[in-house]
């Protein structure tokens, strides 16, 4: 009955998807009405329509000889480099002079002609196209008896500037993070791969906002099924803005319930660069420094980018370390509970003692006293990263006494529960990446509360139905676990190992499916060999 | 539809709460016994002893409220006509549920041992909490009860002193010898073997022993101490051998790690120390017109640990003589040790084993006369092979001129 319940839904969501293909990138409240040929009448339709809005500034003047013809050019303060306009746009068009007798097609070319110092000059003819390029940073001009505006890229304005990621900080790397530019983020991936094949997709998702979105792909490499899909995905999007990359991850990915990620953030250009090189698929938005990455698997929140950067050896003991802390920041707590609360024989002597004297004091029964310290940690946690920086401070300062010994020495909790606390908080923030960290922390009250009913044996159910819920999941085709389930044995050497760079022969076999091969085998490093002179005198 | 589902879900949660929990025991619900001690009355009932953890007064362990100030053990006792029904009469003394799974130490009293074993492991054996890896010592001329109640200043918890003692002596002494519950259960089934267990004894006034001045002191009143092996016979207690003859027992169990072996030289009694680091002791049974007979033969090495006359240990002669005169003392050892036990007609060595593994088929016919009949006459050849690795840090004793 459950399955023909699946497969039902599955067939209205199909429906959605063909219903849902007539999208259209332009706004919905501005109408695609034809511009008039009366200048005055155009700049009060802007004026009426942008509310008279002080930031959007119309600058009359006249052209031609006599200055017989009325024109205006209409700009968006702060998007636009003010120097260019002037210089570019309204400069030369007062220095040349107007011829009067030509028609519209080539009045349009003469304005081209002369704004060939900016650019990016278009054509505009209906309302819809002049806002959104007036809204884009374009400098936007009207002349008096012509139905049709000219547009000239101007964009400027200020950014953030380049600084280090404020995530995934890596000791050895590149310091540039990306920036809420999408220009500029897209350029940092330019500068990693020059290389024609290297395609960048812009689209408008949001109704009222127009957001830029991206998509980055490198072809040849990557696998066209999945930038189909992506599109496809990004198409059926129907929604009034996009502010950060979150909104898109939601409304792309593959699962909406399950606590684990199935897209790949990051604000780093190197780890975008190198899961492009994997056949990844990029997807920038403007006005967040937050990429995303898909198809993503399981592993690679476990992958920080210095494992590519350290020697192998280094960077498989911190993959294991990794795993580990990941398994640590899940169970830790859950343990605890089952272990004081069921199976005491399972703890060595002496520590069941010292763990029993301090809970003599502490009135709640195991699973309480946890709960308890988890909540508190959480609450301590998201107050510090709320607050602001200098109250920050004081959070945690009292953190640390309400965490700490005066905790214990209330009586509310045994210092045995402050350890483990302790080492679950450390162990969740030593997890890589973010996304990962988060899910373990919600699972970890979940497998809690299964330690507190059924012990050992709940929190192995809760495992088992982890590991089975992530089998299941895939994530644009791609299977979660992959390369560890499917076993992918050529894939293997980057999940629990990194294998020498020399032998990371092929790319993700899942993600790629043609163009696996990424570089020659038999590349071991070795000293030359002795030359027979050298042998000669060693002898 | 989603009805259905939030219902389905909800009953599943449902059965998770019910289902759950049932088993719990939260840490201070539970008295966890540490030792077991096991005496009979004098109307036949056992008596037995329950030394529970007092876990705030354990050492270490303690944070605050009440500190060092308590005893860190306490004996619950209660009688009954079996160990369980003792067991479960003790309840009524404890405000907390008897947890078994950290009981360590069982100390059999030696009236008990000597009316015999049978029938006592049965109920510890049974027991889903006990484990059989806990050991097991006998009382020494106290009852059980004594022996735990004595206080211990090093180990707070006089089984874990008792456990280390048996631990640390049986790798650097070697007279007495580590046996868990499981190996005497094992002997007692086995019709070729016999159980030796190490007994313990209190040095001093066991009824001083029992107050918190014992461990306040540096000489306390009472001391338990490893004295001997108990040899058994039938289940039952039937000799107690002490000194060289209990290593003599233990280097035929194959048990020595280290210990310290001294000889005459130069007509100086205890003249010349020898300490094994290695030894290894196989058994092997032959047979001689039908007849079995045992062939022990050890290998050790080590060092010479001590030298209190003059001898020039740079001389390989020399050493090649004291490892002579080393074979010839232990030989003598274990040899002792097969005759006290031969007198008693009990195979505590496992020579029994050792022919039933030769000869399946004539041990059939033998087995259950082997200890009364063929162990007391048996024929055992005992050859020792010791090497001196080395001298220890000087070769010449200073005494020399």
């Amino acid at each position: 009955m459950l399955f023909q319940w699946g497969m039902r839904q599955q067939k209205k969501r199909m429906d959605v998807k063909q219903e849902g293909s007539d999208y259209s990138g332009e706004a919905s409240d501005v109408p695609q009405e034809p511009l008039s040929a009366e200048l005055a009448v155009n700049i009060d339709i802007i004026r009426q329509k942008t509310g008279e809005s002080s930031d959007v500034i119309i600058r009359r003047f006249a052209l031609g000889q006599k200055w017989q013809i009325k024109a205006a050019i209409i700009f968006v303060d702060g998007l636009v480099d003010e120097k260019n306009v002037y210089e570019f746009v309204l400069t030369p068009l007062l220095q040349a002079s107007f011829p009067l007798a030509l028609e519209e097609k080539e009045r349009f070319q003469w304005i081209e002609k002369k704004l060939a110092a900016v650019g990016g000059v278009k054509h505009i003819s209906d309302w819809g196209k002049l806002f959104f390029e007036l809204f884009s940073g374009a400098t936007v001009m009207l002349i008096d008896g012509t139905p049709f505006a000219v547009s000239a890229s101007t964009k400027g304005g200020e950014y953030r500037s380049i600084e280090e990621p404020q995530t995934q900080i890596a000791v050895r790397g590149p310091r540039e993070g990306f920036t809420e530019s999408l220009r500029a983020n897209t350029a940092m991936i330019r500068r990693r791969i020059r290389n024609p094949n290297l395609w960048l997709e812009t689209m408008q998702i949001g109704t009222v906002t127009q957001t830029d979105v991206a998509i980055m792909y490198i072809k040849g490499i990557v696998n066209d099924g999945i930038v189909k899909e992506v599109r496809e995905r990004l198409r059926r999007i129907d929604i009034d803005s996009v502010l950060e990359s979150g909104y898109i991850e939601q409304l792309i990915e593959d699962q909406t319930f399950t606590t684990f990620p199935t897209t790949y953030h990051t604000e780093r250009p190197d780890i975008v660069a190198a899961n492009l090189l994997e056949g990844r698929v990029a997807v920038f938005v403007e006005g967040t420094p937050f990429v995303l990455l898909a198809p993503a698997v399981f592993i690679q929140f476990f992958q920080a980018v210095e494992d590519y950067y350290a020697r192998f050896d280094i960077a498989t003991a911190l993959r294991f370390l990794r795993v580990l802390i990941f398994f640590i920041s899940l169970v830790a707590p859950a343990i605890y509970i089952a272990a004081t609360t069921f199976h005491q024989e399972m703890i060595p002597t002496q520590l069941v003692i010292a763990i029993a004297a301090q809970r003599e004091a502490v009135p709640f029964p195991g699973f309480v006293e946890a709960l308890v310290m988890e909540v508190t940690f959480e609450i301590l946690r998201e107050a510090g990263v709320r607050l602001p920086r200098a109250v920050g401070q004081a959070v945690s300062i009292v953190g640390a006494l309400v965490i700490g010994q005066a905790a214990v020495e209330a009586g509310f909790v045994s210092s045995a529960m402050v350890i483990v606390v302790s080492i679950t908080a450390i162990a969740s923030f030593a997890t890589p990446s973010f996304a990962i960290a988060i899910s373990a922390r919600l699972i970890r009250f979940g497998l809690m509360f299964l330690a507190a009913m059924f012990g050992f044996y709940g929190i192995m159910m809760g495992i088992l139905a982890m590991i089975l819920h992530l089998c299941s999941l895939r994530s644009f085709g791609v299977p979660y676990m992959s390369p560890l389930a499917p076993f992918i044995p050529s894939n293997a050497g980057d999940t629990l190992f990194r294998v020498p760079t020399w032998m990371f022969r092929e790319r993700p076999r899942l993600i790629n499916q043609k163009n696996i091969v990424r570089q020659s085998g038999d590349q071991k490093p070795e000293p030359p060999a002795p030359s027979r002179q050298e042998k000669g005198d060693g002898a | 539809m989603k009805r259905r589902i939030a219902i389905f879900v909800l009953l599943v949660v449902c059965t998770g709460m019910l289902a759950g929990c049932w088993s719990k025991k939260e840490l201070t619900d539970l008295a966890f016994i540490i030792a077991v001690g096991l005496d009979k009355t004098k109307d036949g009932k056992y008596l037995a002893s329950f030394q529970v953890v007092n876990p705030g007064n354990v050492a270490g362990a303690t944070q605050r409220g009440g500190g060092a100030a308590g005893v860190p053990v306490s004996i619950y006792a209660s009688t009954g006509d079996s160990l369980v029904e003792a067991s479960r009469k003790a309840s009524q003394k404890l405000s907390r549920l008897p947890y078994y799974a950290h009981t360590n130490l069982v100390v059999i009293g030696e009236e008990v041992a000597r009316e015999g074993l049978d029938g006592v492991f049965d109920a510890l054996e049974r027991n889903n909490q006990f484990r059989t890896t806990a050991r097991l010592v006998i009382a020494h001329g106290h009852s059980a009860q004594d022996v735990l109640t004595v206080l211990t200043p090093v180990d707070k918890i006089s089984a874990n002193q008792i456990i280390k003692t048996l631990e640390f002596s049986e790798m650097a002494w070697g007279q007495t010898m580590n046996v868990d519950v499981w190996q005497v259960i094992r002997d007692l089934s086995s019709p070729g073997r016999n159980p030796v267990v190490t007994g313990v004894k209190i040095e001093g006034n066991p009824t001083r022993g029992k107050r918190q001045t014992n461990v306040q002191s540096s000489v306390p009143d009472a001391r338990v101490s490893l004295d001997g092996l108990a040899l058994f016979k039938n289940g039952r207690l039937v000799k107690w051998v002490n000194g060289p003859t209990a290593r003599g027992v233990v280097w035929v169990l194959d048990r020595i790690k280290q210990t310290n072996v001294t000889i005459p030289w130069n007509g100086k009694q205890e003249a010349i120390g020898f300490r094994t680091v290695r030894a290894k002791t196989d058994v092997e049974a032959e047979f001689k017109g039908g007849r079995p007979s045992i062939s022990v033969h050890i290998g050790a090495e080590g060092d010479i640990s001590e030298v209190l006359t003059m001898v020039h240990l740079n001389d390989p002669a020399v050493l090649l003589r004291l490892e002579k005169e080393l074979d010839r003392h232990i030989e003598n050892e274990v040899k002792q040790a097969i005759v006290s036990a031969q007198r008693v007609r009990t195979d505590v060595f496992g020579f029994g084993d050792a022919v039933h593994r030769a000869a399946p088929r004539l041990w059939k016919k033998i087995q259950n006369e082997w200890h009364d009949r063929y162990f007391p006459e048996l024929d055992v050849t005992v050859t020792a092979d010791i090497y001196i690795r080395r001298t220890g840090l000087r070769n010449k004793p200073y005494m020399e001129k």
